[in-house]
């Protein structure tokens, strides 16, 4: 966050036009009502665009009050940005309300421990707490995108192109936020510029990916909910498949076992 | 950089992987209209188990070699590891299709047993090691091996087992369509 120079500016322009256009696209195709709290993320980074621009190029500001507003608003984003990816799991997931259950806890678990594992190698120094603790919640949000995803591919759980795109775009700029802090800038320090660029670039391209998501939606596109069965069938037949899995491998393991032993 | 560190970014390279590995589409599509409780009912391969691991002893076919038929020896034997392999692809087929069977429920119940839904995931796991190492051991040449018995006793008393169970759960369907007020007319067609 320091005086740009004249492509970033070009860059920092070109995010906020392209933030513009997602936006007329949620409110032009009412994609804004199935998806409020990512709505209300475009939102704000597109006002915070617009602040950033505006206090850094006012004069008689005391810097460090700007760089402090500058993250604020950060935080404010990144929250909202956690709130819009509990939103989208939500959307996918919570219409099987087992599996939903199930995901809930693992989702909470994984964050929990990268959180943790981010925030430990901060060794109690709290100014480190902070930027790790923002850099851990990056993580979290796109391990948990993951587990969502693999969720839903493990149990056939349909996610529209919409869905794709948003958890592809949220997913990729949090990795490249978590490399960009950890690797990138020790290896750029001596140049702010790139990897301040880079992650601008980064953030365009989740960009880009959501607005191709949003010109090709159809309402058509939101799946009914599904049929349900009872819990106790669901457990009964659950421990008899299990039981016959078991068997099966276990069969497969006394071949392994009895051929080694006649070897 | 320190290691903790090389690790965290190493978990968010590998997490790239994971997003382009989750975003495919699945090898094997759903069935449509799976039916659980016929698909359970289904002959069970690993009933035969027996037969193939009898058709494999090498004492089935020496006779052949002491008889001055050694070359016709060794294509019964190759014959059999091909019909062996065959075996083990319908045994990976059933295997499969109970883990779909675990989807389909899975997708479809209010409640989801975490543990049920871990122990299967590790299963399938072991299931594909077990069937890979098994497949290349087939392919270079079983070695004579015996207890076909024990196993193929395990796999009667489980095809009973399996049998009632089917049935006390199509009852308990039947029982809780009923009892919720909407008779199904075809239980077992989820």
């Amino acid at each position: 966050m320091v005086e740009p120079p004249q492509l970033q500016t070009v860059a920092w322009a070109l995010t906020t036009a392209l933030e513009l256009v997602l936006f007329l696209q949620f409110v032009r195709r009412k994609i804004g009502r199935i998806y409020p709290l990512f709505f209300a993320y475009l939102a704000s980074v597109l006002l915070q665009s617009v602040a950033v621009a505006g206090l850094y190029r006012t004069q008689n500001l005391d810097k460090m009050a700007v760089w402090k507003i500058a993250w604020l608003t950060q935080g404010f984003v990144v929250f909202l940005r956690a709130l819009a990816l509990v939103e989208l799991n939500r959307r996918v997931l919570a219409r099987y309300i087992g599996i939903w259950g199930l995901a809930r806890r693992i989702f909470l678990g994984v964050a929990a421990a990268v959180i943790a594992y981010d925030l430990f190698l901060s060794k109690g120094q709290w100014q480190w707490l902070i930027l790790n603790g923002i850099r851990g919640l990056e993580l979290a949000m796109a391990a948990v995108i993951v587990t969502m995803l693999i969720f839903a591919r493990y149990y056939r759980v349909p996610v529209n192109q919409l869905q794709r795109a948003l958890a592809i775009g949220l997913c990729l700029y949090s990795i490249f936020y978590v490399v960009n802090y950890s690797l990138l800038e020790k290896i750029l320090r001596e140049y702010p510029f790139v990897w301040n660029f880079l992650g601008l670039f980064a953030f365009i391209a989740s960009l880009l990916v959501w607005i191709g998501a949003a010109n090709r939606y159809t309402a058509a596109e939101e799946v009914e909910m599904p049929q349900t069965i009872p819990a106790e069938v669901y457990g009964m037949i659950s421990s008899e498949v299990n039981a016959r899995l078991i068997l099966l491998n276990r069969q497969l393991m006394q071949f392994l076992h009895l051929e080694n032993r006649g070897q | 950089m320190n290691l903790p560190l090389i690790f965290l970014v190493l978990f968010a390279i590998l997490l790239v992987g994971l997003l382009a590995w989750a975003l495919r589409p699945p090898a094997q599509q759903i069935r449509p209209a799976l039916d659980v409780f016929e698909a359970l009912r289904q002959s069970r391969h690993a009933s035969r188990m027996s037969q193939i691991f009898q058709a494999l002893q090498p004492q089935d076919t020496e006779f052949l070699g002491r008889a001055g038929q050694a070359s016709l020896m060794q294509t019964i034997r190759r014959e059999r590891r091909t019909i062996a392999l065959n075996y083990l692809r319908q045994l990976q087929e059933e295997f499969a299709m109970l883990l779909e069977i675990s989807r389909v429920l899975a997708v479809m119940s209010p409640e989801v047993i975490a543990m049920e839904e871990m122990e299967r995931w590790k299963l399938s796991l072991a299931f594909a090691a077990n069937c890979a190492f098994l497949r290349w051991k087939l392919r270079l040449g079983i070695q004579p091996f015996s207890g076909f018995t024990l196993l193929s006793n395990m796999a009667t008393s489980f095809a009973r087992r399996l049998e009632a169970a089917t049935t006390r759960i199509a009852e308990a369907t039947v029982q809780s369509a009923q009892s919720s007020g909407h008779p199904n007319e075809n239980p077992g067609s989820f």
